[in-house]
Parts: C-alpha cells; sequence; structure tokens
C-alpha cells in the first residue's frame, strides 16, 4: 500500500515531466536538433525495433557485458578467495587492485583495442576488469570481515576448515557478492558500451557513437533510454535473485 | 573432569585473571559467580583454547568433541535454518542429513520450539535464539557442559521453566556442568559447587562453597532450604 503509493507518485511524476517537455517542445520553446520531442524519440526507437538492425547490436552489447561479468565473477570471487585465505598472495594483488581501483579503470579501453582488436574480445576485456575489481574488494573484505564468533562457533562444535569454509565464509561472502550484484550488472554494461564507444562494429556503443558523430540528438537519446530500460530490467532481476539467495535476511 | 592450575590472561597489559585453580568433578554441578568484566567468559575460553594463556594449566580428561560450550551471546548461522543450526554439531560429526534433521526436530521440540525448525534466526525471538542455542550444544549430547551466562537474555518465566528442566536433565543424565552466572540464587539452586571471582582486574577465585543441598531438586523447592539463605549472603559478602 505504501510501496504501491510511492510508486504511483514516481509515475505521475515522470509522466508530468514528459508532458511538460513534449508541450515545451511543441510550443517551440526547445531547439529540435538539441532537444527532440519525447514523441520523436520514440519515433525513432520504434525505427530503430522495427528495422531489426537493433537487435544485433543490442545481442553484440550483451554478449559482451554478460561475458565480461560471468568472466569477472568467478576472476574477482576467485582473486579474493584466493587472497584471504594466502597471505603471500594478498600482499601481492592488494596493491595492485588498489591501483585499479583508484583510477578510472576505463582509460585501459584504448590500450585493450591495441590488444585485442576491435572485436568483442576487446569490450570483454574492459567489463571484465571493471566487474573483477569490485568483486575482489567485496569478497577479500567480506572474508577478512566475518564474524569471528561464528568462526568460534564453528570450532567449538568441532568443525575443521572445511566446515568453516562451507557454512561461514561461502555464506558470508555470497552475501557480500549479491549485495553488489547490482553494481556489477552495471559495470559490465559501462565496459561493454564504452569499449564500442572507443572503437567497434557492432553494439549499442557503435551506435551511439555513430549518433553522436552525425549531430543526431534522437538517436543519441533514443539509444539511452533503451539502454537504461535494459540495465534497468537487468537491475530487476538480480533483484529477484538477491531476495531469494539471502532469504535469511527477511524477517 | 575439568582441572585448571595456576591459570593467568592476560590480553597485553596487566592481568584479567591471576592464578586461578578451578575444579570441576565429574557428575558435578560447578557455578561460577563473579562481577561483570572480571574474567568468566575468559575462563571458559581458556578451557576451550579459543585463548591462549599466559601461564597455567587446563586439564581436560575428555575429548575437546565431548565438550559443550553454550556462548554468552547467540550467535547463530543467520543463513541457516533452527533446525540445521542444531543440526550442525551432528553433520560436523558425519552423521547423514536425515537423521540430524530428525535428531534436532526432536531437542527443537523439547525446548518448547515444535514447529518453528524452519525459521530463520531472524524470523525467533531472543528467547528463542537462545533456546536454538542450548538445543545446538545439547544435541551432541556433550560429557562436560560449559555454560556462559546461558539465561540471561530470558524472562523469568521462561528461565525459570528452562532452569529447571535443565536441571532434571543434568540430574538424570549425571552431566557434568559448569555454569557461568551474575544471578546468586540460581547458582545455589543448580549447583553442587559455587566458586566466587573477585573484582578485576587480576581476579581470583575468592572462595568456593559446597552446596548440600539434596537432589533431585527444584528450583522453588530449594529457596526453602534452611541452606539456602546464610549461604546466599556468604556470596553476597564475598561479592562485596
Ligand atoms: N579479546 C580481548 N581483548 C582485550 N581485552 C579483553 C578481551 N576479552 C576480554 N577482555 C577484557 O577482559 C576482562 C574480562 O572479560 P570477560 O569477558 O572474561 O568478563 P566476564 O566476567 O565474562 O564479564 P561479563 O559478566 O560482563 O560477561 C574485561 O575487562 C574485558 O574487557
Ligand atoms: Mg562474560
Amino acid at each position: 500500500m505504501k510501496i504501491s503509493s510511492v510508486a504511483a507518485r514516481r509515475a505521475a511524476a515522470l509522466i508530468l515531466l514528459i508532458a511538460l517537455w513534449e508541450s515545451a517542445s511543441r510550443l517551440g520553446w526547445l531547439d529540435p536538433f538539441y532537444m527532440p520531442a519525447p514523441s520523436s524519440v520514440a519515433r525513432v526507437m520504434m525505427q530503430l525495433f522495427a528495422g531489426g538492425e537493433l537487435w544485433t547490436h543490442l545481442g553484440a552489447t550483451f554478449a559482451a557485458a554478460f561475458t565480461g561479468l560471468a568472466a569477472g565473477l568467478v576472476l574477482g570471487v576467485g582473486l579474493g578467495f584466493a587472497a584471504a585465505l594466502s597471505p603471500v598472495l594478498a600482499e601481492l594483488l592488494e596493491p595492485v587492485m588498489v591501483l585499479l581501483n583508484a583510477i578510472p579503470r576505463v582509460i585501459l579501453a584504448p590500450l585493450f583495442v591495441i590488444w585485442l582488436g576491435i572485436g568483442l574480445a576487446s569490450k570483454v576485456a574492459l567489463a571484465l576488469v571493471l566487474v573483477s575489481v569490485l568483486m575482489f574488494f567485496a569478497v577479500y573484505n567480506g572474508i577478512r570481515e566475518v564474524d569471528q564468533r561464528l568462526v568460534e562457533r564453528i570450532r567449538t562444535l568441532g568443525g575443521g576448515r572445511r566446515f568453516l569454509v562451507r557454512e561461514v565464509y561461502v555464506p558470508s561472502v555470497t552475501a557480500w557478492v549479491m549485495g553488489n550484484l547490482k553494481v556489477a550488472v552495471g559495470f559490465a554494461f559501462t565496459g561493454a558500451v564504452v569499449g564500442e564507444f572507443v572503437a567497434s562494429s557492432r553494439g549499442l556503443g557503435y551506435l551511439l557513437q555513430f549518433a553522436q558523430s552525425t549531430y543526431n540528438a534522437g538517436l543519441t537519446i533514443a539509444l539511452i533510454v533503451v539502454i537504461m530500460a535494459f540495465v534497468l530490467l537487468l537491475f530487476a532481476l538480480s533483484e529477484r535473485l538477491e531476495r531469494r539467495l539471502l532469504r535469511w535476511r527477511q524477517t | 573432569m575439568l582441572r585448571v592450575r595456576g591459570l593467568t590472561v592476560a590480553f597485553g597489559g596487566p592481568p584479567v585473571l591471576e592464578n586461578i585453580d578451578l575444579d570441576v568433578k565429574a557428575g558435578q554441578f560447578t557455578s561460577l559467580i563473579g562481577p561483570s568484566g572480571s574474567g568468566k567468559t575468559s575462563i571458559l575460553r581458556a578451557v576451550t583454547a579459543l585463548l591462549s594463556p599466559q601461564t597455567g594449566t587446563v586439564d581436560l580428561d575428555v575429548p575437546a568433541n565431548d565438550v559443550g560450550f553454550l556462548f554468552q551471546d547467540d550467535a547463530l548461522l543467520p543463513w541457516r535454518t533452527a533446525r540445521q543450526n542444531v543440526a550442525l554439531g551432528l553433520r560436523i560429526r558425519g552423521i547423514a542429513p536425515g537423521p540430524a534433521a530428525e535428531k534436532a526436530d526432536r531437542w527443537l521440540s523439547l525446548l518448547g520450539l515444535d514447529g518453528f525448525g524452519d525459521r530463520y534466526p531472524r524470523q525467533l525471538s531472543g528467547g528463542q535464539r537462545k533456546r536454538v542455542a542450548i538445543a545446538q550444544v545439547l544435541v551432541l549430547e556433550p560429557r562436560l557442559l560449559l555454560m556462559d551466562e546461558p539465561f540471561a537474555s530470558l524472562d523469568a518465566i521462561v528461565r525459570m521453566r528452562i532452569t529447571e528442566e535443565l536441571l532434571g536433565w543434568v540430574e538424570r543424565e549425571h552431566l557434568t556442568v559448569l555454569l557461568v552466572t551474575h544471578d546468586l540464587e540460581e547458582a545455589i539452586s543448580a549447583s553442587d559447587v559455587v566458586y566466587v571471582l573477585s573484582q578485576g582486574p587480576s581476579a581470583t577465585i575468592r572462595a568456593r562453597h559446597e552446596v548440600n543441598i539434596a537432589r533431585p531438586r527444584h528450583v522453588l523447592g530449594t529457596r526453602r532450604d534452611p541452606m539456602f539463605a546464610p549461604l546466599l549472603e556468604r556470596l553476597w559478602e564475598d561479592l562485596s
């Protein structure tokens, strides 16, 4: 009841904003070259979908984002676990990860294009770096901040390393990873789209780059809306997954 | 069953506990009382090797797996159900999931938690969580049971009932218990021997009293015993 009324107010505000924008355009207050009306953006979007071409671009971006996300999760979680369990490895990895975390990682994009070409691989690499650094810290800190009282419980119940990992470390790391999943999805798309933007022949980033170089504001806005819609859809899906895996959090 | 000699514990400063001698005899119920922060929990942690003492020895004549430790706080695994939490020690001992769950359910219902097996700790009240923690330890049928203020968070009614149940259970099973408590009356009602720890730092054993009240006992009955009131007074004096 409460939540739905909040959602209703937000939807109303959004509709109002779009209506204002549309009327401002019709009244000639906005230059259509810079700020086309919502209705013409919608028309561009319809053409995009109807043309069928969009799907191959969407497919390319999704492929890069998901491959990067999956590989980044595996790599980040793996390295995080390894570093938390081996102090020597942590000594070596931590400064690298702190550095990678501190810089805007998208500056690596041109390098990946030079190394891996303008195909899928360079986009996957960028998404992977973005996601794996995030996940590394989630897991590494997650393990170090594991509730020591739970560790003691397992010990006094007679459990060794196997039970500690299974009953304490894996579940607390899962909580950390799931808590960061939405951010990771966002990062994966950032990596894929920025990678395409830098150099590619396919993908939403490529379309954006094309729209920008032809000064097509309508197409640019339409693409931004499309990307937002898909990322929001993925957010909703990861939220579902999070709620399922972290059922124990609900009271 | 348990012999502590010359135990000194420090956390990088002056000793918290100094030269503690303490015996828990097989089949006896021993209580340890003392002011807050005097080092009662630290003694239990030294006994279970969660803490390594500066000096002194801890001799147990049962394997570590036969020692049950009920912690002061009831930190259950938040991502496991009540049943899974209770079954945990059984699973660690290699018992298959089916039988372990069955046994866990029996203990849950023994502690008045019928039908709560599928709840996660967050979905339980403080008293219910405490009872799950008790079941988690008792299900392993330990020969030596260490309890750190197990009833502190329970309301008077539940507390009385659980104490009574535990007392009956201890007497029936000839269980050896070391109970840490703030509650002097509880200590007298339940124990054969009461140790009093002095105010820290450098807390030591200030007194040792035997409680010669006949068993089987009932929590309320023991209070009417002629030994009860004088002993209570002695404990107050020891603590002040
Ligand atoms: N890990 C630790 N590091 C430093 N000091 C500690 C640590 N654990 C306990 N202490 C200190 O040792 C003293 C004894 O603590 P302990 O927990 O054994 O007391 P207690 O008698 O169980 O108190 P309470 O009745 O409040 O539970 C306290 O002063 C406490 O601050
Ligand atoms: Mg304590």
